[in-house]
């Protein structure tokens, strides 16, 4: 979720003038379910995701430093055994009563391959790290999601993405992979070589083993350009198939309750590094101030909210590719997204506002529109499909419940496949029909991991095990 | 009796004051242990020591002086939990509680 160029200036502008037509309590939802602190008498740390939302006691947390020490942990631990990657996913990937691993060890630059622009990159690796790694070999991924946090093993086994018409997700730019079994093997694959292993572990949910290593195909640095503009939410709906092929990357924010959309375009350019407007951290909560207090203002409260919006500014900024497409956030949230087929996407956005609106539901968080290109891995929400990937937010400290249950039954009806990483109800029976080798992959899970050692309560529901 | 009392209540709040002006100055920054720096490297850096995103900078005394006063065990919970923008164990999960308070005196300019 990138931070739309929310200007402080002129939403606290508004807020306030709002704020002094009617003075408004502050409203504040129930927080994430909490965990008493008992951590602080001496005992284990719990572990939580990013939003705080996903938690666990785990009886071990496992740190291991080589491949070795791995094979050994995923045959002795305490199972469940669940790699967590930097702990960013919002669906229950992670949790377990048992092991934890966290490949913190097993980060960086394993090989370089400079003829072929591959590099081979260890899967602890956290992706704000990996940029100006590779980019010191002169290299660059093509294309990277917004947030830095993660690993790419996580990344990877969840099929993360960016957007472009043109770009893959990171699972695409994969072209070999060495993977740690519960068997106790280290096996390799790429596309000639233990192939189906290769199309399954490329967007694996961590159910296969333990992604140890990944080839990537990167292409020579590059720099990028990257400008937003406020735009009717009709008129980028109606410009879409132009201005979705006229720009390397291209997604938008459809916002909830106004006619308003902030269209953000990046191209490669040769200019040096520079930026211009303003980039808030706190935009997005003053956007929450602003929304909750104009929409206690009957009647005039939608057309202020929306003027306000217009006017809170744009930004634009140009730099290393690494730079420009990827970045710490400290705005948290929960987050459900579903990829559905690309040209049903605005149709789809369509009802999603409408039910919003028809509901009354108090959702200002904007709605990210990314397009991905389509690719070959069995469970990537991209398979054979190119995907519009509609992502709906709710603030961390704000219930979601109502929000996404209001919209998920919309996703479905487009033949929506929901982000692996991110909050969704399917399980099994519901998520089959959408993955045309879902029966392929729950085989080789069998084969490969035969005393389900990694497998938790999330997977054995969405897996069916 | 009353003008003991004033006066202990005085005493106290004499004491309450050079507590709190003693928690304004920071400490010297403390060592960390090498695992403790790759830890921070790792999870910490992309936002600690990065200006303009929020997030309270390593070292800089305005951004901590306030955070300081509520003390390390607050400042632990706070990060175990995760807080406003913090994630919850700061992203690091492999840090034991030991680590994880080394790494915000370190940040925090706390002895």
């Amino acid at each position: 979720m990138k931070g739309p160029g929310l200007s402080r200036r002129e939403l606290l502008r508004g807020a306030l003038a709002a704020g002094a037509a009617l003075l408004l309590p502050q409203t504040r939802a129930r927080a994430a379910d909490p965990l008493p602190p008992v951590w602080l008498d001496g005992g284990p740390l719990p572990w939580r995701n990013w939003s705080g939302f996903q938690h666990c006691r785990p009886l071990l947390r496992l740190g291991p430093a080589s491949e070795s020490e791995l094979l050994e942990m995923l045959g002795h631990a305490s199972a469940p055994i669940r790699p967590a990657g930097a702990g960013h996913s919002f669906s229950g990937l992670v949790p377990s009563d048992g092991s934890l691993l966290f490949l913190d060890g097993l980060a960086g630059i394993a090989s370089v391959d400079a003829a072929n622009l591959q590099a081979e990159v260890w899967a602890g690796s956290r992706l704000g790290a990996l940029g100006p790694a590779l980019a010191a070999h002169g290299q660059a991924m093509p294309n990277l999601p917004d947030i830095h946090y993660q690993t790419l093993g996580g990344a990877i086994a969840t099929s993360t993405h960016g957007t472009g018409v043109l770009l893959g997700s990171l699972s695409s730019c994969v072209v070999g992979l060495s993977i740690a079994t519960p068997r106790g093997e280290l096996l390799d694959c790429d596309a000639s070589r233990n192939a189906e292993l290769f199309h399954a572990a490329r967007t694996s949910l961590g159910a296969l083993g333990v992604v140890t290593r990944f080839r990537l195909q990167n292409q020579p640095t590059f720099r990028l350009r990257e400008k937003t503009a406020w735009r009717d939410l009709d008129e980028v709906l109606a410009n879409l198939a132009r201005d979705r092929e006229a720009s390397r990357s291209y997604e938008f924010y459809a916002f909830p309750h106004a006619n308003v959309a902030l269209a953000i375009a990046t191209d490669e350019t040769d200019a040096e590094p520079y930026s211009s407007g303003e980039d808030d951290p706190d935009g997005l909560a003053l956007l929450q101030t602003l929304f909750d207090l104009t929409r206690r203002l009957p009647g005039i409260g939608t057309p202020i909210y929306d003027a306000l919006l217009r006017r809170s500014g744009t930004s634009e900024h140009a730099g290393e590719s690494h730079r420009v497409l990827t970045h710490p956030r400290t705005t948290r949230f929960n987050e459900m997204e579903y990829t559905v087929p690309a040209e049903a996407g605005p149709e789809c956005l369509l009802e999603v506002l409408q039910t919003i609106r028809e509901r009354e539901l108090p959702i200002c968080f904007p709605i990210e529109c990314r397009y991905v290109r389509e690719d070959d891995v069995w469970l990537s929400m991209f398979h054979e499909r190119p995907g519009f990937s509609i992502s709906v937010h709710q603030f961390a400290d704000r219930d979601f419940s109502e929000y996404f249950a209001a919209v998920e039954p919309i996703f479905w009806k487009y033949e929506g496949r929901p982000h692996w990483g991110k909050l969704h109800t399917l399980d099994a029976a519901r998520l089959a029909p959408l993955y045309p080798r879902f029966r392929e992959f729950q085989a080789l899970r069998r084969s490969l991991d035969p005393h389900g050692r990694l497998v938790n309560p999330h997977l054995a529901s969405v897996l069916g095990i | 009796m009353r003008g003991e009392a004033r006066a202990r209540i005085l005493l106290l709040l004499a004491l309450c004051v050079a507590a709190c002006s003693a928690e304004r100055e920071p400490a010297a920054p403390i060592a960390l242990s090498d695992a403790n720096a790759r830890a921070y490297q790792s999870a910490c850096a992309s936002c600690h020591s990065r200006p303009g995103i929020g997030a309270p900078l390593t070292g800089v005394d305005a951004d901590w002086r306030e955070r300081r006063k509520q003390g390390l065990d607050t400042l632990l919970v706070h990060t175990v939990e995760g807080f406003r923008g913090m994630p919850p164990l700061g992203t690091c999960g492999l840090c034991s509680e030991g680590d994880l308070r080394e790494l915000i005196r370190y940040m925090a300019g706390l002895p």
